[in-house]
């Protein structure tokens, strides 16, 4: 969480609540969206580690600044695929950081002009977090299931 | 009886009704990840009891699938013989309980609705508590089999 916020249990509840009824079927969605119409590849094991590390850290500026890079890396074309998924998860958590979070989570009622930027800040590592603990848990899922069934069509 | 104890009845009577598929999955278990990966199952329980999210439990299961052949294998038993421990134990806890759950906040039961967000917050409760029931009763059929034996029908180990 960044440093010296601390978030009430309300909100931390709310967290929960939005991790098991929102963000994880949204995150399931989000990945079988990407594997299944887009005909994306899961990440790799590499990229899984290096994201969930960051997201770990309950630091919202470095988890954007570590997507903004990956999706900014100039990837070879047989790695493709990790472009387009930092891509899309800086676009879910950027429209959860702008909107979702004040209109449809009601996370920040009652915080003071003030405090808005820490809160949001420290609210958003949470969701974050939740979003890609989820996503990670689903891409090491679908992984082995496409192991076992999509031929290998694009040589890597 | 204050709602807190009728949910803990409405629960523990739900997982009794759940009983003879939790048997299975307990079976399963044991012939999936046999004695030798006890601490898999025991961290899966130790989990379910410790969190306030019911999609930790999923999580964490997911991640075992993704890591260990063991829950991947399938129970030549069972109804469906080519679907993995872990697939099993996942669709089961994610699908098959949140029916059980509606069928608890039923009106003639609990009577919680689905609409308002307490109403909500209050069905994955319940969905938390019967999640951590079930996963204590396969963890303690997974017990009682690796130490009995399992039944002829899953004829002769072949991962000793």
């Amino acid at each position: 969480m960044e440093p010296g916020t601390m978030l009430d249990q309300k909100q931390l509840r709310k967290v929960w609540f939005l991790s098991d009824n929102v963000l994880y079927r949204e995150a399931v969605a989000f990945l079988h969206k990407l594997v299944y119409e887009q005909e994306c590849d899961p990440l790799p094991t590499s990229q899984v580690t290096g994201l969930l590390n960051i997201a770990l850290l309950l630091k919202y500026g470095e988890l954007e600044d570590f997507i903004q890079h990956q999706l900014e890396r100039n990837w070879p074309p047989g790695k493709r695929d990790i472009k387009i998924l930092y891509t899309a998860l800086e676009e879910v958590l950027g429209i959860m950081r702008r909107k979702r979070l004040k209109d449809e989570f009601h996370l920040l009622d009652g915080v003071s002009a003030g405090e808005i930027r820490r809160e949001t800040d420290a609210l958003m590592a949470l969701l974050a977090r939740e979003f890609i603990q989820h996503m990670v848990a689903e891409n090491g899922r679908l992984a082995v299931e496409l192991s076992n069934q999509r031929p290998r069509q694009r040589s890597k | 009886m204050n709602f807190e104890m009728k949910t803990i009845r409405e629960v523990s009577l739900e997982a009794e009704i759940c009983y003879p598929e939790v048997i299975k999955l307990g079976d399963h278990a044991a012939y999936a990840l046999t004695a030798r990966h006890r601490a898999q199952l025991t961290g899966l329980e130790n989990i379910a009891e410790s969190t306030f999210k019911t999609a930790d439990i999923l999580d964490y299961i997911k991640k075992q699938i993704a890591r260990f052949n063991h829950w991947r294998k399938p129970d030549p038993t069972a109804s469906n013989p080519q679907q993995g421990f872990g697939e099993r134990l996942r669709y089961y806890l994610e699908e098959d309980l949140s029916l059980r759950v509606g069928r608890i906040c039923r009106r003639e039961r609990l009577n919680v609705g689905d609409t308002t967000e307490d109403e909500q917050q209050t069905r994955r409760h319940i969905r938390l508590l019967l999640m951590r029931q079930v996963i204590r009763h396969i963890v303690v059929q997974y017990e009682y089999r690796v130490s009995v034996g399992l039944e002829p029908q899953y004829g002769a180990r072949d991962d000793a």
